[in-house]
């Protein structure tokens, strides 16, 4: 039981992962921060311009 | 007694790899199921990664637990953030798998499954999981560097710059080979069409979601996102059902190409957030469900494969393309074995986010083993197809006949039997209008997945599964052509701002424009000479395609020997340096064939010269000849392409030799550019 937790707990933390969600929530920490639409903007556009500057594996 | 027993576990993996191998390679005349190819690639991936790999890890890179990595010395908290191993492993398995590893061994199959499936299992594990774990961990102890930023500091200034005019080149034949991939899988369908057309309002729908109604939401807005696409599958049966929707999408090869075209320079040139990101989180999950779904899919039903070990097109006359087993059938195969791409990816956003050195081990190894696994998952969708079908999909009209019946004669005649009438039979099952012809690997990829996914849940929604398996393939094979535009443009704009700087700021608007048009003209150009080609265009296409991969792997191996030689002058240069010697006879074999083989159906300048003879003794129509000039500018423009690689490879070797024979003669210092040594302070707990 204890395993079939752990896997739960790392699949969802592999989809937060891939969906920034956890990204966000360490720079909402490290900047001590309250979630907000307009945070969530900043973040999201330095976030983007970053991703999306280095190429896509084929 | 603990250390025995792993013993003997391995030894029985090792016997198991054996014979799963032997009765592979031994098996001839009667179909053999697909387990036979899982177990041989899972035993022999197991042994690759517990030995060679941490041989790799433990005796040449010595990888230390000890020595704080970027992600903990840097910790920014965005970039630079220490992450759980499995976690980090997934994500970098998302950022590595691409249609590459689906597609080329769907076309390499026309050799037969053995060929194709034995370079994917031993590739993997000698070559391509070498490759990204050795630049991923340069990376790691150089700060997180990129690949052209090591080539620069370990190689050269000519070597650095080499790389990026040749990592952009590669960009535009990849796009343009991806997009023909697409319109392919897209012409005349109006099933697929709308789906694929419908994801991208679903794609808006979901930018303004995530900006402006419930911002930070991904998980839950791809959800939505998901759910809305698979409403857009079930709609697009209706659409393309109904006689006034219908022709709205069924669209041709051109018209397709000019709307992918245009959504490239506008997906590239509109803020990310409201296209790009949106798709981009939607297709990774779609990608990574759908891998899934395709492993568990093949264990439980465990299909027979059809197609034989080798077929008669090993002599090197096949219709998916032209040209024997060495080369092509490496060439074609590309990412499922070694890809110079995740060259790119292995030095990107994963050195910064390992925790612990040896993370490394089983996220830069482990993770193309994976994608091999994903390769051989490919190869067995492919054959499980009847042979005959299989060449029915994959082959062009210039070659099998421009009407069904010749179509399926010609392919009878060679062996692989199959009517019009079966053809029909199956378009019908999955809702299209015909199978003939659809070149490029994903239709015959969609139809082999469907095959095992139906055998599962009913041959009723055998039409459900292809359109699934056609849109999963297209959004995110979309995702990379926008994605990759975008950062073409970036390339584009970092060469050119050495000549003059305000050319290279990405947010100046007319640079936006200019450079996004130059980037999609490129690409654009080859999609309009694949679409045009009468032989498909996949034909010419996809091998410049996989030598173009293939020598940007060999940039990131010679980077790779560079460093070993630097670490351990030549006590373990053959580590690296025998894939790259095998890389390098590959690809220039390759190369060399596809410019100067008199053959037309093989060199592209026996293919300008027989037309250009044609045109000239008239046995080319006059309303033709514009036709005919355009391809023969296409042929010599391929050749030209092809030789530019070799000499920007060329380059980077002679650069990358000059350096090894200086530091294993004592004449030039083995500076090992590494980030100096600080000791961890990472607990076990904070992962």
């Amino acid at each position: 039981m204890t395993r079939l937790r752990e896997i739960v707990r790392l699949l969802a933390g592999l989809l937060r992962e891939l969906a920034d969600e956890s990204a966000y929530q360490r720079h909402l920490d490290r900047n001590g921060c309250q979630h907000s639409a307009g945070e969530w903007r900043r973040f999201s556009e330095a976030r983007l311009s970053a991703k999306y500057s280095s190429p896509k594996c084929c | 007694m603990k250390r025995v027993l792993a013993y003997v576990a391995w030894a029985a993996v090792a016997l198991a790899a054996a014979f799963c191998l032997a009765g592979l390679a031994l098996n001839r005349g009667e179909p053999i199921n697909s387990i036979w190819l899982l177990l041989a690639a899972s035993c022999i991936y197991l042994l690759g990664f517990r030995f060679y790999g941490k041989f790799i890890a433990a005796r040449v890179m010595a990888l230390n637990d000890q020595r704080a990595t970027p992600a903990e010395r840097l910790r920014d908290g965005v970039d630079f953030e220490p992450t759980n191993k499995w976690i980090l492993l997934g994500h970098h398995f998302a950022a590595i798998a691409g249609p590459g590893p689906l597609v080329g061994p769907v076309l390499a199959a026309q050799f037969g499954y053995l060929p194709g499936t034995l370079w994917i299992i031993l590739g993997a594990v000698l070559g391509g999981a070498v490759q990204d774990f050795v630049i991923l961990f340069a990376s790691m102890r150089r700060d997180g560097k990129s690949l052209g930023q090591m080539a620069r500091e370990e190689i050269g200034r000519v070597g650095g710059f080499t790389a990026l005019l040749t990592v952009l080149l590669i960009m535009i034949i990849l796009l343009a080979v991806v997009a023909l991939v697409v319109v392919n899988a897209l012409k005349g369908s109006p099933w697929g069409t709308f789906t694929i057309v419908a994801t991208m309002p679903i794609a808006v729908f979901m930018g303004l979601y995530l900006r402006y109604w419930r911002p930070g939401k991904v998980l839950e807005c791809s959800v939505i996102g998901f759910v809305l696409v698979m409403a857009s599958i079930f709609l697009g049966q209706t659409v393309s059902q109904s006689a006034a929707l219908a022709p709205w999408f069924t669209l041709s090869g051109m018209a397709l190409a000019i709307a992918i075209i245009v959504y490239g320079f506008f997906a590239s040139a509109l803020p990310v957030w409201l296209l790009l990101a949106p798709r981009g989180y939607l297709s990774t999950f779609v990608k990574l469900g759908v891998l899934l779904l395709l492993a568990a899919g093949i264990l439980i039903v465990r299909p027979q494969l059809q197609l034989p070990a080798f077929t008669r097109f090993v002599d090197g006359n096949g219709p998916i393309f032209a040209g024997k087993i060495f080369p092509f059938c490496f060439i074609t195969i590309a990412c499922g074995a070694i890809s110079g791409f995740h060259s790119l990816i292995s030095s990107g956003t994963t050195p910064k986010m390992i925790a612990k050195e040896w993370h490394a081990w089983p996220v830069g190894y482990g993770s193309m083993l994976l994608e091999g696994f994903v390769a051989v998952m490919a190869m067995i969708a492919a054959s499980v197809m009847q042979p005959g079908v299989f060449f029915a999909v994959n082959s062009p009209a210039g070659i099998v006949g421009t009407t069904p019946a010749a179509a399926a004669a010609t392919i009878s005649a060679w062996g692989f039997p199959v009517t019009p009438a079966e053809m029909q039979a199956l378009a019908r099952d999955v809702g299209e209008q015909t199978l003939f012809y659809r070149t490029g690997g994903a239709p015959s990829l969609a139809l082999g997945m469907a095959h095992i996914f139906a055998r599962g849940g009913g041959r009723a929604l055998v039409g459900f599964w292809y359109h699934f398996a056609i849109m999963f393939e297209a959004l995110f094979i979309l995702t990379i052509v926008d994605a990759g535009t975008r950062v073409g443009r970036f390339m584009l704009q970092d060469l050119l701002g050495h000549v003059w700087a305000p050319l290279g700021r990405t947010s100046w608007m007319p640079g936006v424009i200019v450079f996004s048009a130059a980037i999609v003209g490129a690409w654009g150009y080859f999609l309009y000479q694949g679409v045009r080609d009468p032989l498909g265009g996949i034909n010419s296409l996809w091998p410049l395609f996989g030598i173009a991969n293939q020598l940007l792997a060999a940039i990131a191996l010679c980077v790779a020997t560079t460093i070993l030689i630097k670490m351990h002058s030549a006590r373990y240069l053959w580590i690296t340096s025998i894939p790259l010697a095998w890389l390098l006879l590959v690809t220039f074999t390759a190369a060399w064939q596809k410019i100067f083989s008199p053959v037309p159906a093989i060199g592209f300048l026996a293919q300008a010269d027989k037309l250009e003879n044609a045109l000239r003794t008239g046995a080319i129509a006059a309303t033709k000849a514009v036709e005919t000039r355009a391809l023969i500018f296409n042929a010599r423009l391929d050749a030209a392409l092809c030789g530019i690689f070799l000499v920007l490879v060329t380059t980077i070797l002679i650069d990358s030799v000059r350096v090894w024979i200086g530091i294993l003669r004592g004449r030039r210092e083995a500076t090992v550019r590494e980030a100096p040594f600080v000791l961890s302070q990472l607990r076990a707990e904070e992962l």
